[in-house]
């Protein structure tokens, strides 16, 4: 059996990432806003799920809706995005209605191991960095496979993990990192979206991506050590670390040890 | 039957033609000018080994051909980040012969004067080796009167309506015996910000004048330093400027701290010359507490410089490419942004947030493009949805050519970026007032390569936001006026003396090439000399599709 560095449970994975983005520091760390490859790359999924005008798309895990309002705007797709936060609901509904999209983007409450919503009711679904989240995955993944009418199409983008090869200054960062942590190797998620019953039609790496992000994050790692330093130190901030553990991420993008990639599936006509 | 045939021996061995593909791809056609003799010409630019290439023939003196940005790909991704232009109040000239013969400006420029310049004088207390505005100690020059600079400034208010920032040059301001006046003309009117460009010579000595500068600066009214400093180099000095001036600088710097004066540090840099000093101003520039900013500004080949080859010249993308090396723990070229108001191979910015003093531990550098995706704003073309307005609009400001650190609108609007920063609304966070107060800190670096007449392209100029403004009321786009002959007809004006059009120094150049007597070159042949006047500005050769080669 393969050991899981981190963390041991689905449940205290789901605990860590709401303690990640729980703390304020964190949240200003991993930030909200973008996901790795930004909106260029939530165009090339559009264009390699091949979206037309009208049809309906669900956008899982939609945080403050830029995918899906970027969908709607571009593609004229008629789009719902779920999250399971109020707050990200409140204000991606706020975002609809001054971009005046609200007539075909809609935001609701809900968790991706139980979508609210019925089986067979999307041409599409997509879901960005936010599967690696999910605790119980093969839950998750038949739920997408679920909502997608026969002949729909799932398109995902997130981070990979090959987990027996994570260095061990990532392994030891506690919360910042538990969310990778359950990131998993692309050919796991090929497997979990096929023992959906899904059929998966494209892989692609997007590493470059995440090495984005952590300069991403490194830039605000800076930025908090010159503000906040003393709060983020109370808060468990070790700046004396930061830079061996990015170079250590770094070096693990490098080595493709971790990366992004983007995944395309079917449901079965 | 078909009969075939026979083949003879010489036919069999004659080679078959083979059709062979050009050195570079082509990707634009527009117009420009000849160097030597103004007159317009079509022109290609044209993509070679990485790099691009702008190349004309006129039908008196030949080919010429000069590198405008260094590296190709950069070039080609520059063009999403061009905003669509604004129309000023006022246009002060018709359409008549087409760009660049009618400036300006005329109701055909795409967009309004982000920053305005006024040329008090011509005459210097330095006589540089290199100036594009060929002053000096000279005789024969010209300085403007106080009803003159009003006028200026009128016609940039008319133009206008609030305008951001004027920009007072010469020759030297200086040493303009009323540049306060003209500094309290501006302030009296809706100009938000005043800039002095100067060599800082006065700014050492006099000490009382600092202080009058220090005691105009004040919150909307802004007045910053735009500060000559090419470099730490004793042959820097010499060779930019004809005496070292490195203990000056550093007294102007330190005075102009005193005064409270926020100083734009501003190198020209030139190839094989200072271009390993780019890092080390940038660190100089961060460790002093009057410089906020610093602009690199590949040497203008228009007016008086050394001899230069237009093949190898400096442009915006080699600047970025020097500093990401010279810097590698600060900078990398992704770093850098076009600026959307002028035209986006025109000038690059980024800001950084810093804490602390370089080489002191505990220093710390970011570029806000790190912590802020500005391509998904600035880029005009790929976004049809910008993720918020209101961030763009702040982004927009930043990004623009009247964007100078010391201003009241660029200090807001990093204020706002640094505030835009981060998810306060959803964690409930104060870092943002943590860091808005950085963004008081703030830092800011601009690539500007201004156009010559080698490497003028129009479709640059008719987007240009940067403006002469000239004492018979014309705004006329800073590459135009130094490039197209409109420098050479305004000192005629004002001084009474003719002046033959300037000609680069360019080494193919230098069999036909002569001494102004103000140390440009001009054409010995004769050409663009006017005695008796009867100045045309840059009249129209152009035949599309025919002579470049």
């Amino acid at each position: 059996m393969r050991a899981r560095p981190w963390p041991p449970s689905a449940a205290k994975a789901k605990a860590c990432c709401a303690a990640t983005y729980g703390s304020e520091v964190m949240a200003v760390l991993l930030g909200d806003s973008y996901h790795p490859g930004g909106l260029a790359l939530t165009r090339r999924l559009a264009d390699r799920l091949d979206l037309r005008a009208g049809e309906r798309v669900l956008d899982v895990a939609s945080g403050r809706g830029r995918t899906a309002l970027t969908l709607a705007a571009e593609y004229a797709v008629d789009i719902t995005g779920m999250d399971l936060s109020d707050a990200n609901v409140a204000l991606a509904t706020d975002a609809a209605q001054s971009a005046g999209l609200a007539d075909r983007v809609r935001f609701e409450v809900g968790d991706a191991e139980r979508l609210p919503v019925d089986a067979g009711s999307f041409d599409a679904v997509v879901c960005e960095c936010a599967f690696c989240t999910f605790p119980d995955k093969p839950t998750a993944a038949a739920e997408l496979a679920r909502v997608l009418r026969p002949g729909g199409r799932l398109g995902i983008t997130d981070v990979t993990v090959n987990p027996d090869r994570l260095p061990p200054e990532l392994t030891g960062l506690g919360a910042w990192i538990a969310c990778i942590a359950d990131a998993r190797p692309v050919d796991e998620y090929v497997a979990l979206l096929t023992d959906a019953g899904l059929q998966v039609t494209r892989t692609e790496r997007h590493d470059t991506t995440i090495a984005a992000m952590i300069d991403q994050i490194e830039a605000r790692l800076a930025v908090v050590r010159m503000t906040a330093r003393a709060r983020a130190e109370a808060l468990g901030v070790d700046f004396a670390r930061g830079p061996v553990v990015l170079a250590a991420a770094r070096a693990a993008v490098a080595d493709r040890v971790l990366g992004y990639a983007l995944l395309t599936a079917v449901k079965p006509r | 039957m078909i009969a075939v045939e026979p083949t003879s021996d010489a036919a069999l061995a004659r080679p078959v033609p083979v059709k062979r593909d050009r050195a570079e791809v082509f990707v634009e056609y527009t117009k420009s000018i000849c160097p030597v003799c103004k007159i317009v010409v079509d022109a290609q630019v044209n993509i070679r080994d990485d790099k691009v290439y702008l190349r004309k023939r006129c039908p008196e003196h030949g080919q010429f051909e000069a590198l405008v940005y260094g590296d190709a790909q950069m070039y080609l991704d520059s063009a999403r980040f061009n905003k669509p232009g604004t129309i000023p109040l006022t246009f002060q000239t018709e359409v008549r012969d087409g760009c660049p013969s009618d400036c300006g400006l005329c109701p055909e420029h795409k967009q309004h004067a982000c920053l305005g310049i006024i040329e008090v004088n011509t005459g210097c207390n330095l006589d540089c080796p290199i100036c594009f505005a060929d002053s000096g100690h000279q005789p024969d020059g010209y300085a403007i009167r106080l009803e003159q600079c009003e006028r200026m400034l009128d016609v940039f208010v008319e133009s206008e309506g609030e305008a951001e920032v004027v920009m007072f040059s010469g020759g030297e301001p200086t040493i303009h015996k009323q540049i306060l006046e003209f500094i309290d003309a501006a302030q009296a009117r809706p100009i938000k910000a005043v800039n002095l460009n100067t060599n800082g010579i006065r700014l050492a000595s006099d000490e009382r004048f600092v202080a009058e500068l220090g005691r105009r600066n004040r919150p909307g009214r802004a007045v910053n330093i735009y500060l000559q400093f090419d470099g730490f180099d004793e042959r820097t000095h010499r060779e930019i400027r004809g005496r070292d001036l490195r203990a000056i600088k550093q007294k102007a710097l330190d005075n102009c701290a005193e005064a409270g004066l926020t100083v734009t540090l501003v190198a020209a840099v030139e190839r094989g010359l200072n271009e390993h000093e780019l890092g080390a101003i940038i660190e100089h520039g961060l460790a002093h507490p009057a410089v906020r900013s610093v602009s690199f500004q590949p040497v203008t080949h228009s007016g008086r410089h050394a001899e230069f080859d237009p093949l190898t010249r400096l442009t915006n993308s080699d600047i970025i490419h020097l500093i990401a090396a010279q810097l590698p723990h600060w900078f990398r070229a992704s770093d850098f942004f076009p600026v959307p108001c002028c035209f986006p191979t025109c000038r690059s910015i980024t800001y950084l947030l810093s804490d602390g003093t370089p080489g002191t531990p505990g220093f710390g550098v970011v570029p806000i493009p790190r912590l802020l995706n500005v391509a998904d704003y600035l880029d005009y073309v790929s976004n049809r949805v910008v993720p918020d307005h209101a961030i763009r609009e702040v982004l927009e400001k930043l990004w623009s050519a009247s964007a100078f650190m010391g201003t009241d609108t660029t200090s807001e609007k990093l204020a706002a970026a640094a505030a835009a920063l981060d998810c306060a609304d959803a964690c409930g966070v104060n870092l943002p007032e943590a860091i808005a107060n950085l963004a008081e800190r703030a830092f800011m670096i601009v690539i500007q390569d201004f156009q010559d007449p080698y490497t003028l392209n129009v479709k640059q100029l008719m987007k240009c936001c940067v403006e002469e403004i000239t004492p018979d009321g014309r705004l006329i786009p800073f590459c135009a006026y130094n490039s197209v002959g409109y420098r050479e007809q305004v000192r005629e004006q004002m001084s009474g003396v003719p002046v033959a059009d300037v000609v680069p120094n360019a080494r193919p150049l230098q069999p036909i090439l002569t001494e102004s007597p103000y140390g440009s070159k001009i054409a010995g042949s004769g050409v663009g000399h006017r005695p008796d006047g009867g100045r045309r500005i840059a009249p129209d050769h152009t035949n599309v599709g025919r002579g470049i080669r």
